[in-house]
């Protein structure tokens, strides 16, 4: 048991992490109270609708985080099942009348589905390569739910009736759809969380890290990316078939887009991908600022421009995301935290010691 | 060693070519089972291409390996891991960005789903864990990410790695690459204590001193197929190998 007086001065490093777990657990309740507050904050349907939007790129980003952040195989293809899920999600609730919900679950499960060979064959290939083929299939869906009009509705759109009775207003929509996206990012939030403390996410991590000697170590590596990937594809279908319900239109151009996938990714590394919450602030960030450049800007493409800007800002100064940076910065400050250098003093005047005695014994031996 | 129990890995006309480089080129050569194995030869001689074919990280072209008995010819990396084989690399390779102790638990094999999803710090896999670290001597290091070690203790790291493996036998390449003597030194009366508890080691190096003090046998390549093996002694003995070596 920790003691109260390690809890209340904070020396040493089991006091230390007692107050980082303290913090932490402060940070999230303001976190869950914040969303809560969101939408009785929000002062009118516009701007709660701006945060429907960002919890739909945080759900997106999380589930990109799945196989970005564990494995880091980074996927601009990630397109391919929001899309997908969203017009799964349309498509049964039109022509199978299945009810919106269940429409929604069975879409994400057959993306899932879907995403086991598409898995099989692209994470043959690591790096640049994977990048190229995870586009690969975002371009072919594009032109197929283009071109097959009498099902898809083409170029058309396809219009998807609201899940909630008429009598339900637009702030009331928003407002729903919101706690709706925000209940769906806590459980991808959960999911990750579970996976980064269990074996399986540390197999993950040394996938990402050094995948040959993973595999040495007994690691089956390609079972492990294909399960991971899989679960990433299902929950980035849910995002994309909520996004449909509650958008209720869906075009090719903007289902299926490079662009899309983009965010994701920029969303994630700008957070930080090795933190559970990196995507969620990198959502809120890009998310607002793609909005505030919108409102200001219109249809101009100057939004683009920022994002790119952006980018690269990150990937110069803080290439390991905001959290990573934010955290070491926060430990530089901290007096008791155990830096390297403390560390490696102790080690040598150990080394020494040990050295000294392994002398001692092999002059014995040569005697 | 003619009995099944003291078959250790045995390959049969192993090959592998790079482009018009045979790099392994027919290779058979059998190692012995709970001794002190070595693989030496001049630099470009197949050695480390050997290793990577014969633990799955590269397909030979043609031939057969085995491992007590067992085919394990073309059979992926984490098969022939959980076959009882562990390796080191050459030049070393750790997971930079996990502390020493998770690199350690990347170690540790579940075998079942539930196994799998439960927390990796279970207390069993820590203590061992810990264990191996005091026994290599960087246990006071566990919370350091892995980049933050110094060169000679990232050696010590992926040794440690290896062994929370649990493998029988376990291929060092080039173990001494690149550390100071008193390391070298460490390393060396840990293959020893290791192998008196009954681990087989097949070890790649450069070093002859290590090499020649540490082994029960010693195979010597060259133009990727084995040109003589023995004692140390007689090995150093042969005139073959003085010319691979020496050109003379």
């Amino acid at each position: 048991m920790r003691s109260d007086s390690e809890l209340v001065t904070g020396h040493g490093p089991r006091g230390g992490r007692t107050a980082v777990r303290a913090a932490r657990l402060v940070g999230l309740l303001a976190l869950i109270a914040l969303v809560i507050a969101f939408p009785s904050m929000a002062p009118d349907s516009f701007i709660l609708s701006v945060g429907v939007v960002i919890m739909s790129y945080a759900v997106l980003a999380t589930s990109w985080n799945f196989v970005g952040g564990f494995t880091g195989y980074v996927s601009l293809g990630h397109a391919s099942y929001s899309g997908l899920g969203g017009y799964a999600t349309a498509l049964l609730i039109l022509r199978a009348d299945v009810n919106p919900w269940v429409a929604m679950i069975l879409a994400g499960l057959i993306v899932a589905a879907i995403a086991v060979p598409v898995g099989i064959a692209s994470l043959r290939v690591r790096g640049a390569s994977f990048v190229i083929v995870s586009i690969a299939l975002v371009l072919i869906l594009l032109l197929v739910f283009q071109s097959w009009g009498t099902f898809t509705g083409g170029s058309n759109g396809l219009r998807i009736p609201r899940p909630f009775s008429d009598d339900v207003l637009r702030p009331e929509q928003h407002e729903r759809f919101f706690y709706l996206h925000a209940a769906l990012l806590a459980v991808a939030l959960l999911c990750w969380w579970a996976i980064n403390r269990s074996r399986f996410g540390i197999g993950l991590k040394a996938i990402r890290e050094d995948e040959d000697k993973a595999q040495s170590l007994g690691v089956p590596t390609f079972a492990y990316k294909l399960v991971v990937f899989v679960i990433s594809a299902f929950f980035t279908a849910l995002a994309g078939g909520l996004y449909a319900l509650w958008f209720g239109f869906l075009d090719p151009i903007f289902q299926f887009s490079i662009l899309v996938g983009a965010y994701m990714v920029l969303m994630s590394l700008l957070g930080g991908i090795r933190s559970l919450f990196g995507p969620l602030l990198g959502a809120v960030i890009v998310g607002y600022a793609m909005e505030f450049f919108k409102a200001q800007y219109g249809d101009t493409q100057a939004h683009l421009i920022a994002m790119g800007a952006l980018l690269g800002v990150v990937v110069l100064f803080m290439p390991d995301g905001i959290i990573p940076a934010l955290t070491n910065l926060v430990n530089r400050l901290r007096p008791q935290a155990a830096s390297i250098r403390e560390l490696s003093a102790a080690e040598l005047a150990e080394q020494r010691r040990e050295a000294e005695a392994a002398d001692d014994t092999k002059e014995e031996v040569h005697r | 060693m003619s009995t099944d129990a003291g078959r250790s890995l045995e390959t049969e006309g192993l090959t592998k070519s790079f482009g018009g480089v045979r790099a392994v080129d027919g290779a058979s050569v059998s190692f012995h089972h709970g001794k002190v194995n070595a693989l030496i030869g001049p630099n470009g001689s197949g050695k480390t291409t050997f290793f990577n074919c014969v633990t799955g990280m590269i397909r030979p072209d043609s031939g057969t390996a085995s491992y007590r008995g067992r085919d394990i010819t073309r059979k992926p990396p984490h098969w022939i891991a959980r076959a009882g084989i562990g390796r080191s690399f050459q030049l070393c390779r750790i997971f930079p960005r996990m502390t020493v102790l998770e690199n350690m638990l990347v170690s540790v094999r579940p075998r079942t789903l539930l196994a799998r999803i439960v927390s990796a710090r279970q207390r069993a896999d820590m203590e061992r864990a810990r264990e191996l670290l005091t026994r290599v001597g960087i246990d006071h290091l566990e919370n350091t990410e892995a980049r933050d070690l110094s060169y000679g203790q990232q050696k010590l790291l992926e040794l440690a790695g290896v062994l929370m493996a649990g493998p029988e036998t376990i291929m060092l390449d080039e173990p001494a690459g690149g550390v100071n003597p008193a390391l070298i030194e460490r390393i060396g009366s840990l293959v020893r204590s290791l192998n008196a508890e009954g681990k087989t080691f097949l070890i790649v190096e450069h070093n002859m001193d290590m090499v020649m003090s540490l082994s029960d046998h010693v195979v010597v390549f060259d133009r990727g197929r084995p040109i003589a093996e023995g004692t140390p002694d007689e090995v150093r003995a042969d005139p073959r190998v003085l010319e691979a070596y020496l050109g003379i």
